[in-house]
């Protein structure tokens, strides 16, 4: 057999989920429209959108709630679209948990067991493992009301793993905590995802943790697939406005494009030339863009001396000072851009540099920090 | 200040002239059952057990108290299976026309017991099989179901549609879906309207009038019988075990579910 096929075939196998095209519409409403990506053993893939983008959609028919209107699922590279969901090993940890409430914790638990038929003596043991592995040892007994939100959703954690499911989906299961603990359940989601290597498709519309839990991140808006990557790429490289826009903090200047050399673009923009780099297919010279600059990428100062290692530098006047503790948010207006308001964070532990409403400052930020998308 | 205290005197009176309003009945009928005179008064004259003692003898009484347990019985086995599927199908699954169902099933209160009474005597009448006590129980369970679906249809509407599909994630197929989920779920709701159907096939009167002849009537049919000869306060006593069997089912439903289920249900 030649080395390349065999090459192949195990790269095929350490796929767990794939979406190939798949859509689905409600009558009119198309809320998943051409979805398509590989998810590769024991990764976890976060859903990241806005409300009403398809996630939850998406989510369904990967468990098989609902049937696709075109496409195909492949889970484990065998299609699933006549397997139905009680004959696929996924488990599901639900938005509002759908704990079962006339039962305790641990027949909540014991439930997957005994509907899979596992050995009925080997159950008790197994259901008390995974009820310590979400740090709810000794807590079995309890019925499910008798226990605070914290712990239902480990409970329903529990139930969604204690079968060693081929993948873990998660709809929002944390979106009703207090931020507190949902960020400590964020990294318990991690540490066990961790320990038991299982695959997991999570979906959220918290930007944070989708960059903190992810090997992997998809953008969706209407429907669409916008961006699949590594949340450090996400981040950095947005392919498109929306994504640049829907996670961080963006400024978004539109111009159009002066001349072009290579990946560097100068974009007219209210009478000055701004210069950035351009991602995708960018727009040809003439044509509407937009340049795109972070708030923490930009430097704030009281005079442009001190910003003079920067590509570009414009005046303006602080409109607004937001206090957010670690940082500081402010909102400048700048007088070269239409009077813009430019969102810049701040956050120079030495000097406290802490300019008032009112204030003239002067904003800088390098080249390779403006991304330029086509309009 | 007395603003308030009047307004709390308002509405204490209206509990109260409430309250008394609705025991008085079965007060005076639980006062006169204990007279120790042959005649029904209230207050009793002096206090006896002796009308107790008198309808404990009194076999046709007992036999008709026994053909009432039978009725309602019935009532109750038949309702539970039909009432908790159509509960069930009207407050989960999409059922066309499920407004107009829910409509038609209002119709047993609008048209008068009597017109339904005799409806059922026809049919029953045709079918040659008036005098037995299952058609009695047919017939009170015809037109007391609504209060049956509408105990389940409260309980099955509170269940989330998120329930079983956990359930099916969780590897269970449809069969076993319903038996673990969806029945425990609305299980309250069929223990509310068994009673409930129990309670009223035991008190039922006008449908049971129509049905019942000489060798099958019923307690409250021959209440009635009694009453139209002499009036004595053995159907005082009567009353009140008729009374307690009510009482008992409800302590028995608040047991099991609580009665604040039952007051909630729609
Ligand atoms: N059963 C349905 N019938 C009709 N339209 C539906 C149905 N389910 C979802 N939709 C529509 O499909 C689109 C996507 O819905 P979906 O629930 O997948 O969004 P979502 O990304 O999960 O949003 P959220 O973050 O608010 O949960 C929405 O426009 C929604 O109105
Ligand atoms: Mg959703």
């Amino acid at each position: 057999m030649p080395a390349a096929s065999a090459e192949r075939r195990v790269s095929r196998e350490s796929i767990a989920v794939s979406v190939r095209d798949v859509g689905m519409a409600f009558g009119d409403v198309h809320a998943v429209r051409n979805a398509s990506f590989d998810l590769p053993k024991g990764k976890f893939l976060t859903i990241l959108g806005p409300s009403g983008s398809g996630k939850t959609t998406l989510l369904r028919m990967i468990a098989g709630f609902d049937a696709p209107t075109s496409g195909e699922i492949f889970i484990n590279n065998s299609p699933v679209s006549a397997v139905p969901p009680h004959r696929r090993a996924i488990g599901m940890v639900f938005q509002k948990l759908a704990l079962f409430p006339h039962m305790t914790a641990a027949e909540n638990v014991a439930f997957p067991l005994k509907m899979r038929r596992h050995d009925a003596r080997a159950i008790p043991e197994k259901v008390e493992r995974y009820l310590q592995l979400v740090r709810l040892g000794g807590y079995g007994g309890r019925r499910i009301n008798e226990l605070s939100g914290g712990q239902q959703q480990r409970v329903a954690i529990a139930r969604a793993l204690v079968f060693e499911p081929d993948l873990l989906l998660l709809d929002e299961p944390l979106a009703a905590l207090d931020r507190k603990l949902r960020e400590e359940m964020q990294l318990e989601f991690r540490r066990i995802q961790k320990e038991l290597g299982v695959t997991t498709i999570n979906v959220t519309h918290d930007q944070r943790e989708a960059l903190v839990v992810s090997d992997e991140v998809i953008v969706m808006e209407g429907g669409r697939i916008q961006q699949k990557a590594e949340p450090v790429h996400a981040y950095r490289s947005p392919a498109n406005t929306f994504v640049a826009n829907f996670i961080g903090v963006t400024n978004f200047i539109e111009g159009v494009v002066a001349a072009r050399d290579g990946a560097l673009v100068s974009v007219a923009a209210h009478g000055r030339t701004l210069t950035g780099v351009a991602v995708g297919d960018a727009p040809a010279t003439g044509g509407a863009c937009a340049g795109a600059v972070r708030a923490e990428q930009i430097r704030i100062a009281p005079r442009a001396d001190a910003l003079d290692r920067l590509d570009t530098v414009l005046a303006g006047t602080v409109a607004d000072a937001i206090f957010e503790g670690e940082r500081i948010v402010y909102e400048v207006r700048v007088p070269h851009l239409g009077d813009q308001l430019v969102r810049v964070f701040d956050h120079d532990p030495v000097n406290h540099l802490q300019f008032s409403p009112g204030d003239s400052v002067c904003l800088g930020w390098n080249a390779r920090d403006m991304h330029v998308f086509k309009k | 200040m007395t603003g308030s205290r009047s307004k709390s005197i308002v509405i204490w009176t209206f509990v109260i002239t409430a309250l008394v309003m609705l025991s008085a009945p079965t007060i005076v009928v639980l006062g006169a059952s204990f007279t120790a005179g042959n005649i029904i008064t209230f207050p009793p004259e002096g206090l006896s057990l002796k009308w107790y003692g008198a309808i404990a003898q009194a076999s046709d009484l007992r036999q008709a108290f026994v053909r009432s347990l039978i009725v309602a019985s019935i009532c109750t086995i038949v309702s539970i299976p039909v009432g908790t599927l159509a509960g069930i199908a009207l407050a989960k699954y999409r059922v066309r026309f499920a407004r107009s169902i829910q409509i038609y099933l209002l119709l047993p209160f609008t048209i008068p017991l009597i017109g339904s009474g005799i409806g059922m005597m026809l049919v029953f009448g045709n079918m040659g099989v008036l005098g037995s006590l299952w058609p009695v129980g047919i017939a009170c369970c015809v037109i007391n179901l609504p209060f049956m679906i509408w105990a389940v249809t409260a309980s099955a509407s509170n269940l989330s549609p998120d329930l079983e599909l956990a359930a099916a994630n969780c590897g269970a197929p449809p069969l076993q879906r319903f038996l673990y989920i969806t029945l425990p779920a609305v299980l309250p709701g069929v223990i509310t309207g068994s009673l409930l159907m129990f309670i009223l096939a035991l008190n039922e009167f006008l449908v049971s009038l129509l049905l019942v002849d000489a060798r099958s009537v019923t307690l409250p049919v021959q209440i009635y019988n009694s009453i139209r000869s002499i009036i004595t306060p053995d159907l005082a006593a009567i009353s009140v075990v008729f009374i307690a069997s009510a009482a008992i089912a409800i302590a028995v439903l608040d047991r099991l579910v609580g009665l604040d289920i039952f007051l909630k249900s729609k």
